[in-house]
């Protein structure tokens, strides 16, 4: 997995020697438990998380943090810990165009031709663990912008456990780094200035996103999320136990219409959680599919 | 294919070796590669790889590359007996068809076709290695040369291909596809012809005959389910043919998979997603591979790499 954040440039140099078995083996825990994997070339980011939090546990060497987060009391909350550094950056829009792509190309006219037979013009689109917003955003300008959708209606639920994380998302204030790959053409039709060199949403973008704060192990409020055409939850369910992860995945599995997609971060993978799902392989990317009424997967119990 | 393309397909095919312009290693080396690996000498290998210092300097490169372990490997002794013969046999083939086809009849990008090539070579083997399939370097081979018949589309049907790539790109349709419509066959009948007129095995002239078919095959050898499932994991993860393919792939779900899972139930075993994310980390020395072999910079010809 390719890690870009802003912490790409404030720890631009290599910092430790890429050969120290140490880090060598914290790469691959982090590789086992999670799927990312720090390249050579990356090895300095996960060395400058590892610093971050031995300094928190005041920990000395990088010897000692690995038995802390092998062998100590607190390895798990530690190891979850370790992980919100690795993957919660400052994230960006429009940062997997092969996602984009996919549902461009693959998706939309998958689920559009199903909905059509139907007489059904309306597509649900759901962001769950949608943090600072730019997932949400990204995806209602991509899909303001298909033409494909002319026509048709669509709605975008916004969702986060953390309620400062989605005031943030619900007041859409962001700086360069997040609109790097917004182009010039969407910036003046989606934004407005905030002052501080800062890009405000615009009441348009804002309307086509419900923003709602769900709790994914909430049982009762997951029951009630019916006929939604694709689910984005990314580096969200690395942080649960495999139970609980089952069981979220499982709610995500009724919240889908049949033929129906699920999006995970890229590292992320559904094997041995899931075997309802179908892994789909995109270009560049890989997504999980709800199987269709009458396939054969489909009428798998 | 009807009976009287294959004739006439056949019939061109016997006559490539005159319109191509092989190193003279090339009648040899096929030969070589109908043998089973412990009948080849090694010291024929190291001949025949020394044969032209070209080449011999692309095999270095190879040999030296972090894809096959990290290693410094000055001569090419060292070479063969670092990488084993069964390799160096197949990098040499590699090398020694790209020389072959003259640079005015590559239709296909070179650099993309050795790209995909090489990357089906690697991510076959390596599915092979992890469902327990026995022999590593004939999965190797098989990879690398699955797609021989777009060479000989390429060097006989040189314009009608170019037409099929466009289509293909224009419609982000399989090659094969446009291949099968616009010349009547396809890149794996040629293949299928080629491999069958060099004397390569049975298994190798299936792989490149059938690696798009294998769902209408009753039984299909797991060779070519291999293969299949390695071109279009290639595929789907940028090593194409250099146009943007629309895909969409039930990896699980395909014909060869299920195929393979009762012989080799530790397929069932292979998270894609993670397999997926080991070969996006080889994709980057793939393609620095294949551009330092097969289009080397100035600034690598000029160190003498």
């Amino acid at each position: 997995m390719s890690i870009e954040t802003t912490r790409d440039k404030t720890h631009a140099a290599p910092v430790a020697s890429p050969a120290d078995p140490v880090h060598m083996k914290i790469r691959d825990l982090i590789y086992k438990i999670s799927g990312i994997y720090h390249s050579e070339q990356k090895l300095y980011l996960l060395i400058s998380s590892c610093n971050r939090r031995m300094t928190a546990c005041g920990v000395a060497t990088s010897s000692q943090y690995f038995d802390y987060l092998t062998t100590n009391a607190k390895r798990d909350s530690e190891l979850r810990l370790l992980l919100n550094e690795i993957t919660i950056g400052e994230t960006y829009m429009f940062r997997h165009p092969p996602q984009l792509d996919a549902l461009r190309n693959v998706i939309l006219p998958q689920i559009m031709q199903g909905k059509s037979a139907l007489g059904l013009k309306r597509l649900r689109f759901w962001s769950a663990g949608c943090s600072t917003g730019e997932e949400p955003y990204t995806l209602a300008m991509f899909l303001t912008e298909e033409k494909q959708l002319d026509g048709w209606t669509f709605d975008i639920l916004a969702s986060d456990l953390n309620t400062n994380s989605l005031e943030a998302a619900r007041t859409g204030i962001y700086g360069d780094y997040a609109l790097r790959n917004v182009s010039d053409a969407m910036r003046r039709k989606y934004f407005r200035d905030a002052g501080n060199n800062k890009l405000q949403a615009n009441d348009l973008l804002k309307s086509r996103i419900r923003f709602d704060r769900v709790n994914l192990s909430d049982d009762s409020k997951m029951l009630f999320l019916k006929g939604i055409d694709v689910i984005f939850c990314c580096n969200v369910l690395i942080y649960f136990d495999l139970a609980s992860k089952r069981r979220v995945v499982q709610h995500f599995y009724s919240n889908l219409v049949a033929g129906g997609y699920f999006f995970l971060g890229h590292a992320e993978s559904l094997f041995h959680v899931n075997d309802a799902f179908q892994l789909i392989h995109l270009s560049g990317t890989t997504a999980y599919m709800k199987p269709p009424i009458g396939s054969a997967a489909g009428r798998k119990p | 294919m009807n009976e009287q393309q294959a004739t006439a397909l056949e019939a061109q095919i016997a006559k490539i070796e005159s319109i191509w312009t092989a190193p003279p290693i090339l009648v040899p080396l096929i030969e070589m590669m109908r043998l089973p690996l412990d009948d080849i000498c090694l010291e024929k290998v190291v001949e025949m790889v020394s044969h032209d210092a070209g080449i011999a300097a692309q095999c270095l490169r190879f040999a030296n590359s972090p894809l096959f372990g990290r290693r410094s490997v000055e001569t090419v002794r060292a070479a063969v007996l670092a990488l084993g013969i069964g390799r160096i046999r197949s990098l040499l083939f590699g090398v020694c068809m790209h020389r072959t086809i003259p640079k005015a009849k590559w239709v296909l990008d070179p650099s993309a076709f050795w790209r995909h090539s090489l990357g089906c070579a690697l991510v076959t083997q390596r599915m092979a290695h992890g469902v327990g399939y026995p022999d590593l370097e004939k999965a190797y081979l098989a990879g690398l040369i699955h797609d021989i018949g777009f060479l000989v589309n390429s060097v006989l049907y040189t314009l009608k291909l170019q037409e099929c790539l466009k289509h293909s790109a224009t419609n982000g349709c399989p090659l094969h596809v446009s291949e099968q419509e616009i010349l009547g066959f396809t890149h794996a009948d040629s293949g299928r012809l080629l491999c069958r007129r060099w004397g390569l095995s049975e298994e190798l002239v299936e792989v490149a005959g059938c690696h798009h078919q294998v769902e209408s095959l009753s039984t299909a050898d797991p060779l070519v389910c291999l293969v299949h499932l390695g071109d279009l994991l290639c595929r789907v993860r940028n090593l194409g043919y250099g146009y943007n393919e629309v895909l969409a792939v039930a990896l699980a779900e395909d014909t060869a998979w299920k195929h393979l899972v009762p012989a080799y139930p530790a397929l069932a075993e292979v998270d894609l997603v993670r397999f997926t994310l080991d070969i996006d980390g080889s994709m980057d020395q793939i393609a620095a591979l294949v551009d330092s072999v097969f289009a080397p910079s100035q600034q690598a010809v000029a160190k003498g790499i």
